[in-house]
């Protein structure tokens, strides 16, 4: 009957109760998506790492690790990659080359790392072939010779990701429905070449208002956007010995990840073409990347490659990006500050609620005691009600806060404006939130931890009352 | 067979700044069944006294002892253990829980007294109909008049078979219509059940009803009437 009374004494004041539980609500649909959007995050940021970059270990020449020069390569590579082959945790590896170089085009130079690899099998290892992007060209072909494949980002800086308004593009913005007027002032900007996307958003910011630009702004680039596939690009790097090698590639391809840092410096060339521009009889193996069908597996199966590794040295992802694995890693104590907060300013409103409820309630309560109700039942009575007001927002909360997340983490939050910040740090600018099962156990437990914190002052205040002196109250 | 005996009771309020001897040296002694009023003026100690004989205050001195128990001899726990198992209270102001229904108001003691459901059910019934409520057993409090709560509250009072019930000014807040049919149900009750009633009261139609009429002044006993 306890558990009966303090159910209906919930709602006894509905205005008040419902005030309480829609602040309780709204706390916890704040608490679950912003710990979706962090955990959307962090495993965006480890997919992209893994996925594209340095995959689940990576195996060096000890001495590469510390100083990159084209002679210190993996040893024994063949020996290393026919252990792999045996391990039953493996999806694919590749080995590739790894040279400091220079990148040229008659409007720009810039620093890279040019990799060689074997087609094929770098896409068994990183998902960068599916990064190509809109009117990018295409992935490197091992039959395709002298192909470079670049970022969108190298693109950028080499002055190759270019704008040009021509009649087709006018026409096509005409039956997409963009006014004449627009299209007018867009006419004066007609066969004109902008070798950088700041030299276009000046013309358009020169010949629009704000309003025509917010509007139509987007299509116009993105119509306008001319990637110049098959240019030739130089590359410059120094042989074994030291001496300054040149050769000419031509792009075919433009990838983009989330990481703009990677994106910066990272060019890919079939291995073959860069062994014979460095004028090497051998494949240079500088790194052996490992993608394993777990992630968890990383620990062991670099216990066993250490094994037989010898002077290399193996590295799992968490020791290969360092940022990504202690985000993945203190995403607990992101939970507790998060939740830990928002219960903190929702526990001072419930103990509000309950120290006026008691206050309204003091001749009941006499009257209770007065009756026989011992100490332990009014205590419980308060703590059930403290509970019930708080569980019912709580469950209202992380069902609205999980179907909310659901719904975005398949839409996606676009953080507009902030995106080239966030792609700088290698976080994507459209973050799919994901609320795991133990969170919401987590935040089920602070919950129900919070009410009881929260019922022990009024719970008290109660036990306080005196019958005699509750009962003369008016 | 004595349901209550009070031993040279006393109660003194110490404040800062006056000393009170609200009930001062009283002895009397309670049968079973009997309907006993205690009367006298504003301040005169009654509402004390019921207190003190119900548990809800400590006399300063003297025993008060209910079916043998001395009730300064228990500790506050069980105390209220005791207070639940053998005394019933009818307040002025009804004091029902407003969440409960009438049912669930009469049938909550013995709930705390962890009653058999069908055991509480039956004796719930069986009271709401003798306090003339059986149609209304579903009824909260705020769809009963004055009256009809009153009724609830003495049911419940009623519902554990305490072995006598306090009543403070019963019928302070009813009609006159009300104010009757309830002390006719109570002085029924009381022959049925043969439970003691002791009523604190001004109303002169519950005086005219007792059975015994005790009259308080300054705390002490000035007269001790029964009538035939």
């Amino acid at each position: 009957m306890i558990w009966s009374i303090a159910w209906k004494n919930v709602w006894r004041n509905k205005k008040r109760s419902l005030v309480v539980i829609v602040a309780v609500t709204l706390g916890i649909i704040s608490g679950v998506l912003l710990v979706g959007i962090m955990e959307g995050w962090v495993k965006q940021r480890l997919n992209d790492a893994i996925y594209n970059e340095i995959s689940h270990i990576q195996i060096h020449n000890s001495e590469y690790i510390k100083n990159e020069e084209i002679d210190l390569t993996v040893k024994n590579p063949n020996e290393i990659t026919r252990s792999i082959d045996t391990l039953k945790e493996l999806s694919g590896w590749v080995k590739r080359t790894k040279i400091i170089a220079m990148a040229n085009t008659p409007w720009a130079n810039t620093g890279v790392i040019i990799y060689g690899v074997d087609p094929e099998k770098e896409k068994k290892v990183t998902e960068l072939y599916k990064k190509i992007v809109k009117a990018g060209g295409k992935y490197l072909d091992v039959h395709s010779p002298g192909d470079l494949l670049i970022s969108d980002k190298t693109a950028e800086i080499l002055k190759l990701k270019q704008y040009i308004v021509t009649d087709s593009i006018i026409e096509e913005l005409r039956q997409g429905k963009v006014p004449e007027t627009v299209l007018a002032k867009l006419e004066t900007l007609k066969d004109k070449r902008f070798r950088s996307p700041g030299d276009f958003r000046e013309a358009l910011r020169m010949k629009f208002s704000r309003k025509e630009l917010d509007r139509f702004g987007v299509r116009i680039t993105g119509k306008a956007l001319d990637y110049r596939i098959r240019n030739k690009v130089m590359i410059t790097l120094s042989d074994k010995e030291g001496n300054p090698i040149q050769g000419i590639f031509r792009v075919c391809g433009i990838y983009k990840t989330t990481n703009t840092g990677f994106d910066q410096v990272s060019v890919f060339v079939n291995a073959q073409e860069l062994a014979d521009l460095y004028g090497g009889n051998d494949i240079l193996t500088h790194e052996i990347a490992i993608l394993l069908k777990n992630i968890d597996d990383a620990g062991i199966v670099k216990e066993e490659l250490s094994r037989i590794a010898g002077d290399n040295s193996v590295g799992t992802w968490k020791e290969l990006a360092p940022d990504a694995a202690m985000m993945n890693d203190f995403m607990v104590l992101y939970y507790i500050i998060f939740v830990g907060i928002i219960m903190l300013a929702l526990a001072f409103g419930i103990i509000n609620t309950m120290m006026m409820a008691i206050l309204e309630r003091t001749k009941e309560l006499g009257m209770l005691m007065a009756l026989g109700m011992n100490r332990r039942r009014i205590f419980l009575m308060i703590m059930l009600e403290t509970i019930f007001l708080t569980a019912v927002g709580a469950a209202a909360g992380m069902f609205s806060g999980w179907v909310l997340t659901e719904v975005l983490g398949r839409t996606g939050i676009h953080f507009t404006g902030w995106g080239e910040g966030f792609e700088a740090i290698g976080f994507a600018a459209k973050v799919y939130p994901v609320v795991t099962p133990e969170f919401l156990i987590f935040t089920t437990i602070m919950v129900i931890v919070t009410a009881i914190i929260s019922s022990i002052w009024p719970a008290r205040k109660a036990l306080k009352l005196n019958p005699v002196e509750t009962l003369r109250t008016e | 067979m004595k349901v209550l005996e009070l031993r040279n009771v006393n109660k003194i309020y110490n404040s800062s700044e006056v000393k009170v001897h609200a009930v001062n040296d009283v002895t009397l002694n309670f049968a079973e069944a009997e309907f006993a009023a205690i009367v006298g003026p504003s301040g005169s100690g009654k509402t004390t006294l019921l207190n003190l004989i119900g548990g809800l205050d400590m006399p300063t001195s003297g025993e008060i002892i209910i079916s043998g128990t001395n009730l300064s001899g228990l500790k506050s726990s069980k105390l209220i253990d005791f207070r639940l198992r053998n005394i019933g209270f009818v307040f002025q102001s009804y004091n029902l829980i407003p969440v409960l229904t009438a049912k669930e108001n009469v049938e909550f003691i013995m709930t705390l007294q962890k009653w058999p459901k069908k055991e509480r059910d039956e004796r719930t019934i069986e009271l709401l109909r003798a306090v003339g409520l059986g149609d209304r057993i579903h009824s909260r409090p705020s769809k009963l008049s004055g009256g009809q709560q009153q009724r609830v509250a003495v049911a419940r009072a009623l519902a554990s078979k305490p072995k006598f019930i306090l009543a403070d000014e019963p019928t302070a807040n009813l009609d006159s219509k009300s104010a009757t049919t309830l002390l006719e149900i109570m002085e029924t009750l009381n022959h049925e059940e043969k439970i003691t009633f002791i009523f604190s009261t001004h109303d002169a139609r519950v005086v005219k009803m007792a059975h015994r009429i005790i009259t308080l002044e300054d705390g002490k006993v000035i007269s001790d009437d029964r009538r035939e």
